[in-house]
């Protein structure tokens, strides 16, 4: 009997993929999908499975790996956030069209919300864009099931199929049976066939009416086969309101029909949002006076539905077009369609102490010792003036310390700050303009922006801060590092020095994150030479990640009641959890819950108040 | 039927609320792991990424007969806090009736006048015990045990899915076995910060 776990979602998904076979597993880390490559690794180590599994670069070289893999036969699948998605989209629109060899699945991991996404896109629709098959699971179990069968039908049709969670999928922790054995893959056999593996408009013209054919037989596969993932749960008398739910919506209107005790709603959940199931959503249309859609984030169901005169969603408002659909805004949707109003406690007197007591949410902020925040401190303290694009990584948060001024997507830190200095330079004016990004990061989507830069002559300072890691996603390797996912498994670290240089970036230094008075001198030195010869110029700040907890000299600091004057200079611009203002004496104190001595706070006030202590 | 009744007894639901780093996931892999023993299903919510970082944190979990992650605001059986200013917070996720189990450091915030009125209707009970003070006597202020020592007080307290035989079995299973020691000791103080 299999033993029983509490898996994370994605760990559920990790167990299904190497229980499906699958010969080649790539990704690129993002929340909320980030712990799905790790665990396919940590179960391919426990059953010694024959699963290669590695990070790309990005998404875009992820996913192409695993196709490249499934044109030879071999088995594949590729894990990728939301936002990930587009960067693998060149890729994605164009291999939907192909008759693969190997099973392809692509999973997709969407942020409701969000929690921790620059945008609240919808992979379902991306599906629908590219028409590929896509199932939809309502929590970690399910999506394990689905898992299978997504290889089942790509590899019936040769087509891609992609597995879409959400956070909450995702994030979610179950009771469930652990994976003890696994499929064997398919036999790897690369075929010369120009009629498959290649994209030029004549073959195009042939294979796109042959795929729209094949997704209209998963279509009614959909309405019969799959019915397990399409069914509707009747309502026990006549039904006031018919609801078309699909993903976590369906468990939490499953949780909150039991709460209710109502019989006279009914359910149709749909787990294969596109190719959608017409016959089976249509005849639900059709006995029903009033159909409510729920789902998430965007309306993908609801837009496919043949008629919408008697449907209630989000083309009318009924459902918010934005955010989580949390179980108290499902409550209250559902019952108010059929004229009942939720019933809350009365928290008013919560709410008023809330208020006087001035509780909010704690923002996300870089941890004590984090290096960045040292980084940060320097740049904005040596160019004052400068504009500071960033990137998408934990150094995001020093927005915190004003150290940052906008933020994009992946990569976008090397290419706006060439934005930046462009739109100036016919100006007259000057202006410094300092990027930031991380070492993740630059491998992912850096290069690119930088060697346009050298490229165009392009004078801007760009600050690689390399922490050793993929920190904000959980701690993942990259190709700055030698780690592996799966175990003995060893790549090669590229220098990020080296790389640069190979970009034709003729500046290019590194220096210690926590040294700010070298850290400064070489940001005015990187700047005059970005300045003066009309390049980029590249800095690399190193520290090791807190999260690695690599050993590192002890250095206590204190606070000098007499000298500090309560300016929370150190607060707002340098704003460590291991300082803490307080507001009624207006001093600043040291919050040993959080200090982890790094030291670098000393150089920070300016009344000299900190000090360090003496060993 | 009276199957249904014997399981719908048994149902909890638990949000534990405190700030990035704190070590909350821990506390839900040893609710979770107790009630795998004791063989009944279970479901929750985490928080990964971006929020980790020093943010509010907050985890849901239920055991017995549910399908979705999420607790629905008022419907908590018990509250367990971090840190008192999340915990407060997040009060309204507790049902009638519910334990309000908290980390203090600051015993003035729970003298607002709205807060002490919004305790006594909701009949809340609320069990305080001042962790970092604890933790500064015993553990030479290792915070990192915070979380040890509210499943210890959680267990002291006999709240449903924290018996204190079963806690103590699955810290030896789950933590690094060099922690081993520490963990049961800090379990024991938290046992002890309960009943005192």
């Amino acid at each position: 009997m299999p033993v029983k776990a509490m898996l994370l979602g994605n760990e559920a998904i990790a167990g299904a993929v190497v229980a499906s076979g699958c010969q080649v597993a790539t990704a690129y880390p993002g929340t909320p999908s980030s712990e799905i490559l790790p665990a396919i690794a940590a179960v391919a180590d426990r059953l010694n499975a024959p699963t290669v599994v590695e990070w790309g670069a990005n998404e875009k070289v992820a996913l192409e790996m695993a196709i490249g893999a499934s044109f030879t036969g071999a088995r594949a699948c590729a894990v990728m956030k939301q936002v990930g998605l587009n960067v693998a989209a060149d890729a994605f629109m164009t291999v939907a069209l192909y008759r693969l060899k190997g099973g392809l699945l692509l999973i997709s991991s969407d942020d409701p919300g969000p929690h921790s996404s620059q945008n609240e896109q919808d992979s379902r629709m991306f599906a629908m864009f590219a028409k590929v098959p896509v199932l939809d699971p309502s929590d970690a179990v399910e999506a394990a099931l689905m898992v299978k069968d997504a290889f089942a039908i790509s590899e019936k049709y040769s087509v891609l199929t992609m597995l879409r969670t959400t956070t909450r999928v995702a994030h979610c922790r179950q009771d469930i049976e652990q994976v003890e054995t696994f499929e064997k893959g398919n036999e790897v056999k690369f075929e010369r066939d120009l009629s498959r593996w290649v994209s030029l408009p004549a073959i195009v013209r042939v294979s796109h009416p042959l795929h729209n054919e094949r997704i209209e037989k998963i279509r009614s596969e959909f309405e019969t086969e799959w019915g397990k993932y399409n069914y509707e749960i009747p309502s026990k008398t006549k039904a006031k309101l018919g609801v078309i739910v699909s993903g976590v919506c369906f468990s939490t209107l499953k949780d909150l029909m039991k709460q209710w005790c109502r019989d006279d709603i009914s359910i149709l959940r749909i787990g294969t949002p596109y190719p959608l199931p017409h016959k089976i959503t249509e005849s639900f249309l059709a006995r029903h006076d009033k159909v409510l859609v729920l789902e998430e984030p965007y309306p993908v169901i609801e837009t496919q539905l043949m008629n919408r005169s008697k449907v209630d969603g989000r083309w009318n408002g009924v459902v918010p077009s934005a955010g989580e659909l949390l179980p108290e805004l499902i409550e209250k949707i559902v019952l108010s369609e059929i004229g009942v109003e939720a019933k809350k406690p009365d928290a008013s007197e919560l709410k008023s102490a809330i208020e006087e007591l001035g509780l909010t949410a704690r923002k996300p902020q870089l941890c004590a010792g984090c290096p960045h925040r040292s980084s940060f401190f320097i740049i904005k303290k040596a160019l004052p003036n400068a504009i500071s694009p960033s990137d998408i990584g934990c150094y995001s948060l020093a927005i915190n310390q004003k150290g940052v001024d906008s933020s994009l997507c992946m990569g976008a830190s090397v290419t706006m700050a060439s934005g930046y200095y462009l739109a100036h330079k016919e100006t007259g004016q000057e202006r410094a303009v300092v990027a930031t990004l991380g070492d993740s990061t630059f491998f992912h989507m850096g290069v690119p922006g930088l060697i346009s830069a050298v490229y165009n002559r392009h004078a801007f300072v760009l600050c690689v801060l390399d922490n050793s890691i993929t920190a904000m996603t959980g701690g993942q390797s990259n190709p700055g590092l030698t780690g592996k996912p799966r175990k003995d498994d060893l790549g090669v670290a590229l220098p990020i020095e080296s790389v640069v240089r190979g970009c034709g970036v003729t500046f290019v230094e590194t220096v210690k994150a926590y040294d700010t008075a070298s850290g400064m001198d070489a940001i005015k030195r990187a700047w005059e030479y970005a300045k003066t010869n009309k390049t980029p110029s590249v800095l690399i700040f190193k520290h090791p990640c807190m999260l690695l907890r690599v050993p590192q000299e002890k250095i206590s600091v204190t606070v000098d009641n007499d000298k500090c004057v309560g300016c929370r200079y150190c607060i707002d611009n340098f704003g460590c959890p291991g300082l803490s203002f307080d507001e009624s004496a207006k001093k600043v104190s040291v919050d040993k819950r959080y200090c982890v001595s790094c030291g670098v706070c000393a150089v920070v006030c300016p009344q000299k108040a900190i000090h360090k202590v003496a060993k | 039927m009276a199957n249904e009744t014997a399981n719908k007894s048994k149902d909890m639901q638990y949000i534990i609320v405190g700030v990035g780093g704190q070590g909350i996931l821990f506390t839900s892999r040893v609710l979770g792991k107790i009630a795998i023993d004791k063989g009944l299903p279970i479901v929750g919510s985490e928080v990964h990424g971006m929020a980790q970082r020093g943010g509010s944190v907050i985890s849901h979990f239920k055991v017995g007969s549910f399908f979705g992650p999420l607790v629905s605001d008022g419907h908590a059986d018990v509250v367990m806090a971090f840190d008192q200013k999340e915990g407060i917070r997040n009060l309204s996720f507790l049902k009638e009736g519910g334990t309000f189990l908290v980390n203090t450091n600051c015993a003035a915030m729970f003298e607002n006048d709205h807060l002490k009125k919004y305790i006594a209707d909701r009949k809340i009970r609320v069990c305080k015990f001042k962790g970092f003070h604890i933790l500064d006597e015993h553990m030479e202020g290792n915070y990192l045990f915070l979380n040890v020592l509210i499943l210890g007080a959680a267990a002291g307290l006999k709240i449903p899915g924290f018996e204190e035989d079963r806690v103590a079995a699955a810290l030896k299973e789950l933590a690094p076995p060099k922690h081993i020691d520490s963990n049961l000791k800090v379990f024991g103080l938290g046992i002890k910060a309960a009943s005192a």
